[in-house]
């Protein structure tokens, strides 16, 4: 590819990632500054790695890059999600959190308080959750960006979500 | 569908990833059970409580204009402040080409179970021909799945791992070593050696680790880690 055509086709399939990346960056880091500066390294890295780029799924792709990004900005190894086995004793009981009644118009603190509980989470949990939650990945799409077998996405969507539902249960009670 | 059989099945209906037919058993069970119900509406209802509280947040323009700059200068080899900081300092490298390849290739995850892993510290050392030495290793890994491979550079056999240093087809040692980065390699470079040629931490690529010195880091991976000893 000539460095024209290749910055072409970089602009057409990985620019219009750039916000889903940035939120990512912003929800590992807990710092809007520092996300830009990731965000910034990882799209000139991508740039960089960009001839071995053979697919059309350039959200994933320019996500994991993003993500382990990110990971060497803290100093530390990626969350490792290999022999994680998808545990189904954890998912057969659900979350146990009885929604109250304000839920159906939920108030500005719930909301803060959501947030924060999701900001809270270890990584793993909050990456898993942020991907499905708020940019809508597939178990499949989540797997490739966080380098995890499906089961490990499944079993750590369904712990992360128990780790939220405890906080409301326990919210909930204080009230 | 049972009740047992359905809670294990409802996260994955929840999020819309259940097949059809399984969907639609799912389905009839929650028409007859009250307490599956239950327990989906709570799913439902907590999937839409975290889903109204964390709000997606777009680029800033001011990010947006500056990739958009530095791609059209290709000014695409500066360094972050994280890969600038002191000497001395473990920095580990960013996978791009991990996650370029796992997200292109499935990959078995049982394929190391079973069988002891072999691992070995490669040298390399004054008079070791670097680019040799990157295409041993690529083949001993090709030969042995699951190998630990630490390559452990050590006097002029640090040059490689330099910024911008180049084999002799012109191709950059950075390449070479992401690649092998992202099959698992880890590279190490003497702190000691740095020091003592005067070589500005800062220059070794993101790729490589730094360690104080290599002969120790030989010695502590023999003795405490079980590596075995190759010199390239
Ligand atoms: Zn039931």
């Amino acid at each position: 590819m000539t460095g024209d055509v290749k910055r072409r086709r970089f602009e057409r399939l990985i620019l219009p990632h750039l916000d889903a990346a940035y939120d990512l960056a912003r929800w590992l880091m807990r710092d809007g500054a520092a996300a830009q500066e990731v965000v910034q390294e990882a799209y000139l890295r991508a740039f960089r790695y960009f001839d071995s780029f053979h697919g059309d799924e350039g959200r994933a792709w320019v996500l994991a890059i993003v993500r382990n990004t990110c990971f060497s900005a803290l100093d530390r190894e990626p969350p490792a999600g290999r022999f994680e086995e998808f545990d189904e004793s954890l998912h057969c009981d659900g979350p146990e959190w009885v929604p109250g009644p304000e839920s159906a118009a939920m108030t500005h603190e719930t909301q803060t308080f959501v947030r924060d509980a999701v900001a809270a989470l270890p990584e793993e949990f909050r990456e898993t959750i942020v991907l499905r939650e708020l940019h809508g990945l597939s178990y499949r799409e989540i797997a490739a960006v966080t380098d995890a077998p499906i089961g490990t996405v499944m079993s750590r969507l369904a712990r992360g979500r128990g780790m939220l539902a405890k906080a409301l249960a326990s919210r909930a009670k204080k009230e | 569908m049972d009740c047992t059989r359905t809670r294990q099945l409802l996260q994955a209906y929840v999020d819309h990833e259940l097949e059809v037919s399984p969907a639609l058993e799912l389905e009839e069970h929650l028409r007859r059970c009250d307490a599956c119900r239950a327990r989906y509406h709570t799913f439902r209802q907590l999937r839409a409580t975290v889903g109204a509280a964390i709000a997606f947040t777009p680029a800033p323009d001011a990010l947006r204009r500056r990739i958009a700059q530095r791609l059209h200068t290709q000014e695409i080899r500066a360094r972050p402040w994280w890969a600038r900081r002191a000497a001395l300092v473990a920095v580990p490298a960013v996978l791009a080409l991990v996650a370029a390849t796992l997200v292109l290739v499935p990959k078995s995850d049982d394929s190391l179970r079973g069988s002891p892993v072999e691992k070995i510290v490669y040298h390399i050392n004054e008079g070791t021909d670097p680019a040799t030495a990157l295409r041993n290793v690529a083949n001993h890994l090709q030969l042995t799945p699951g190998l630990k491979a630490v390559v452990v550079a050590h006097n002029k056999g640090v040059d490689f791992l330099l910024m911008g240093a180049r084999d002799d087809d012109g191709q950059l040692f950075e390449d070479q070593v992401a690649a092998l980065k992202a099959r698992g390699v880890d590279f190490r470079v003497c702190g000691n050696t740095l020091s003592r040629r005067h070589i500005d931490p800062t220059r070794v690529i993101p790729e490589a680790k730094l360690v104080p010195s290599g002969v120790a880091e030989i010695g502590r991976l023999q003795t405490k880690e079980g590596y075995a000893y190759m010199r390239l």
